[in-house]
């Protein structure tokens, strides 16, 4: 917990001391470099989690597994990084095309006839069908199965035709259809299903890819080093020979790293950092903004949460412009709805509640919160207005954030204790809704779904954290997944937002940009809201 | 001999099984559990977690669990990581000599240090140079490891840009001739060595001292160097093996404290040792893990403390005898 300001305080240090080594290397800025993609070369990155297999059916669905499985599997179509223009569009990727039944609950893919796997065995729609076996065996348990409930049946027509059956029609469909990579059968069906979770090292002795990348080499805890495949069916990618995911211990250890040459890219370094980096005559910084929300949840099933109105004023008073100014400067901005504001579905009338502490002060004592016996503390019926706000730890951001709040929150007489714990504990605690009130982020589903966080089934079967139970906002949750596509849902997601931003069932705090830094030597780095690795195969280094 | 080594032998099993019977069920007082959730991760619905639950039978009731993992581990299975999906032997295995490595490694800079320092310290008792030595092997024993290695990184990595920062081994060490290999480890072994040795070896070098001066006021060091022995023969024959004989039970005592700091310091340097592994075990709450590796700690800490015993038998009879 203290080692963290520490790694920065050192980092920072570090980094100082670098820089002044560094003075002479600013002639080698971007404008040396040729701007024809050069193939070969390798690319070393940075990572503070190391991915847990190549099988993702039996890993969690974990930031660092995505990134590099996703470069080793393909999918039927590749989403692409634009959900937040407008709902997410697919490429063609394993499926060269793909059409609807008349009644829209038949879906058929058209597979590309030339990918074959590494071991030079076709990629058919045998694969597809088996995959789709395994992703909804009980016994794999993949966590990502229930995007496959409504899928009834996956036939296949012939070797390059798969055709996926729905037992009813919903926003979804494409979406859930192409969750999850395809996996070749013939080299991972010997091994019987029970064996899986307990073999994970199988499956890497037999890896066989269709996707630009495999795997050269896995050093356990120290790095992974990803090689060119070279029966890609994209002929021309990847540019690069080998990209190397080199563990580190943390995140400013990974920043010191990079500033010392040993790494050529970090996927997120801290806001304080940004800096450094764009002094840096070596280095380049990537901001983009990133589908996480930061909000605190308060348990409204506690009587002192229970009142629209009371969360709307402790709301108003937390300084939510303050904090984010303060943490995060120009690389975040108040949040105010489920959606982000940079995403196409955001309703763009709503906009943050105001940091009005004399209005919250107002509204909470209109509903019997006075300071009876003059600590300083509101109280009602005897109880003091105080409560715990949790926090996990390692995330400096997020704790200082819960320090500001407890100022603020002083201010109109409210007593917020904050307290950090360890990010498994916390997350048991906040489900089982035993807490009084959480810091938490959120991720965006690019489907915009919004029942996993705000439908009432979602308290038992979802991370409905803050136990928000709305008939109205359920109904508008049910009627805008039950449209036909995404684009449709719009009118019911703005409804949902509105509401949601009345009752504040928690206060909506920031959206942040990610922070990437890269070395100039390496061309062509797009990373997205949701992979660091998105374009991977499209980048290059000068020779 | 071979008495005293089986009853310490059959002592260290006992206490074995004692440690892990404790680590098994005070593991499961802590909060969450192995069925864990990552920020940013689909959360599992209760059917889902109940159905991974059955899968790795965390559903059983808590002796049964416990009976059964007893009963592998006869077996000599040690389970399956949770958060690896691997036998634990094997990811065990892997970390192993990598800790191996390192804790030999410290040990070497700390008794070395020690012992050099120690008598050097003890001969010249009361000296600028006594004075000098004992400030700054405080110093660095006062110090934390994870501090120091800090530092360290500080130093020689970003100041002095003469050692890696971190890993056990270069980026491109597959590529290099295998001598190049060697000195690659050697290089990347030299500061986290030096930071978990140095750190400990203050306190073999006050000890070792403390006890030299004791062994060089004896009337048989009186008498040696009445018979006209030389200075160096009476001091390293006559003195020092007397005056070893109570560090290595210091040696036996310090094993568990060398083992946490190489633990620690394997975080700071990212060596992909047991440390590392226990640090992500215990955050995830992979029960197997956690224990296996336990075990391994446990038994690494007895085996030294055994190997200790029998040192100090053989260099002091009266211990064998009694």
């Amino acid at each position: 917990m203290r080692r963290a300001p520490l790694f920065r305080a050192l980092a920072l240090a570090a980094a100082l001391l670098a820089g002044c080594r560094q003075g002479p290397e600013r002639a080698a800025g971007p404008e040396a470099a040729p701007r024809k993609p050069h193939r070969g070369g390798t690319v070393v990155t940075g990572w503070t989690a190391e991915p847990g297999g190549v099988n993702s059916l039996i890993l969690p669905s974990t930031q660092v597994n995505n990134e590099m499985l996703f470069r080793m599997f393909l999918h039927l179509a590749e989403e692409q990084a634009d959900f937040q223009q407008h709902p997410a569009t697919l490429k063609p990727q394993l499926a060269e095309s793909w059409d609807w039944s008349p009644d829209h609950k038949t879906l058929t893919f058209h597979l590309r006839k030339d990918v074959v796997w590494s071991d030079g065995v076709p990629v058919t729609a045998d694969d597809v069908r088996w995959t789709w076996q395994m992703q909804t065996h009980p016994d794999v348990a993949w966590e990502l199965a229930d995007a496959k409930r409504w899928m009834t049946d996956v036939e296949v027509v012939d070797p390059h035709t798969v055709r996926f059956h729905f037992s009813r029609v919903y926003a979804k469909q494409l979406l859930d259809a192409n969750e999850g990579p395809v996996f070749p059968k013939h080299a991972w069906e010997t091994l019987p299903v029970k064996e899986w979770r307990r073999n994970g090292d199988w499956f890497r002795q037999h890896l066989v890819v269709d996707g630009p990348f495999t795997i050269a080499s896995w050093q356990p805890q120290q790095q992974i080093v990803l090689q060119r495949n070279d029966r890609y069916y994209e002929k021309e990618f990847p540019y690069l020979d080998r990209v190397v995911m080199r563990q580190v211990p943390d995140q400013a250890s990974g920043f010191t790293q990079l500033l010392s040459g040993d790494l050529d890219y970090l996927p997120q370094i801290a806001p304080a950092d940004a800096p450094r980096v764009k002094a840096s005559p070596r280095l380049q910084l990537i901001a983009y903004w990133f589908n996480i929300y930061v909000a605190v949840v308060w348990n409204t099933e506690n009587p002192l949460f229970r009142d629209p109105e009371v969360r709307r004023a402790l709301t108003l008073a937390i300084d939510r412009k303050t904090i984010v100014d303060t943490l995060l400067g120009s690389y975040g901005k108040v949040a105010d709805s489920p959606i982000l504001t940079s995403v196409w579905a955001h309703d763009p009338s709503i906009h943050p509640w105001p940091y009005d502490p004399r209005e919250a002060a107002r509204v909470l004592a209109a509903k019997g919160w006075k300071d009876t016996n003059g600590d300083g503390i509101l109280d009602k019926d005897g109880k003091p207005f105080a409560f715990e706000l949790i926090t996990n730890t390692g995330n400096q951001l997020r704790s200082d954030a819960t320090v500001m709040i407890q100022n603020q929150l002083q201010k109109v007489g409210i007593r917020a204790t904050p307290r950090q714990i360890e990010f498994n504990t916390l997350a048991k605690q906040t489900m089982s809704g035993q807490f009084e009130a959480s810091m938490m982020g959120y991720t965006i589903d690019t489907s915009l779904d919004l029942r996993s966080n705000y439908h009432s089934e979602a308290i038992q079967e979802g991370s409905n954290y803050p136990r928000y139970r709305n008939p109205q906002v359920d109904h508008l949750i049910e009627t805008a997944a039950a449209q036909p596509e995404i684009k449709a849902e719009l009118p019911y997601l703005h409804q949902i937002q509105q509401i949601v931003h009345r009752e504040q069932p928690v206060t909506f705090l920031w959206e942040s940009q990610r922070l990437t830094a890269v070395n100039k030597r390496v061309q062509n780095v797009h990373p997205t809201a949701t992979f660091s690795f998105f374009n991977l195969k499209e980048w290059w280094v000068a020779p | 001999m071979l008495g005293f080594l089986l009853r310490r032998l059959a002592a260290s099993l006992l206490l074995l099984l004692l440690v892990l019977t404790f680590t098994f069920f005070f593991l499961r007082l802590l909060p969450g559990g192995p069925i864990q959730f990552f920020e940013g991760q689909k959360v599992l619905t209760p059917d889902q977690q109940r159905n991974l639950e059955r899968i790795y039978g965390l559903d059983r009731p808590l002796p049964e669990q416990y009976l059964r993992w007893i009963e592998s581990v006869a077996r000599w299975d040690w389970g399956t990581s949770l958060s690896q999906q691997r036998p634990v032997s094997t990811v065990l295995r892997e970390a192993l000599p990598a800790t191996a490595a390192l804790a030999l490694a410290a040990l070497a800079v700390e008794y070395g240090v020690g012992l050099l320092l120690g008598i050097a310290s003890a001969l010249r008792r009361g000296s600028a140079f006594d004075h000098a030595i004992r400030v700054v092997t405080l110093l660095l024993y006062s110090q934390p490891a994870f501090w120091l290695g800090l530092m360290a990184i500080l130093l020689f990595s970003y100041v002095w840009p003469v050692l890696p920062a971190g890993h056990m081994r270069s980026v491109d060490a597959d590529l290099m001739s295998p001598a190049g290999r060697l000195l690659d480890l050697a290089r990347h072994l030299l500061l986290p060595a030096l930071v978990t040795g140095l750190s400990t070896a203050g306190g073999s070098t006050r000890f070792l001292r403390a006890s030299l001066i004791e062994v060089m006021s004896q009337d048989y060091i009186r008498t040696a160097r009445a018979k006209g022995l030389s200075e160096r023969r009476v001091v390293w024959v006559h003195g020092l093996r007397n005056a070893v004989a109570p560090v290595i039970q210091v040696f036996a005592i310090s094993l568990p404290l060398l083992l946490s700091g190489v633990l620690i310091v394997e975080v700071v340097f990212s060596w992909p040792g047991l440390g590392r592994l226990t640090f992500l075990a215990i955050s995830t709450r992979d029960y197997p893990l956690i224990l296996g590796s336990t075990a391994l700690s446990a038994t690494l800490v007895i085996l030294g403390n055994l190997l200790a015993d029998m040192l100090h038998a053989l260099v002091d009879p009266r211990v064998r005898d009694a």
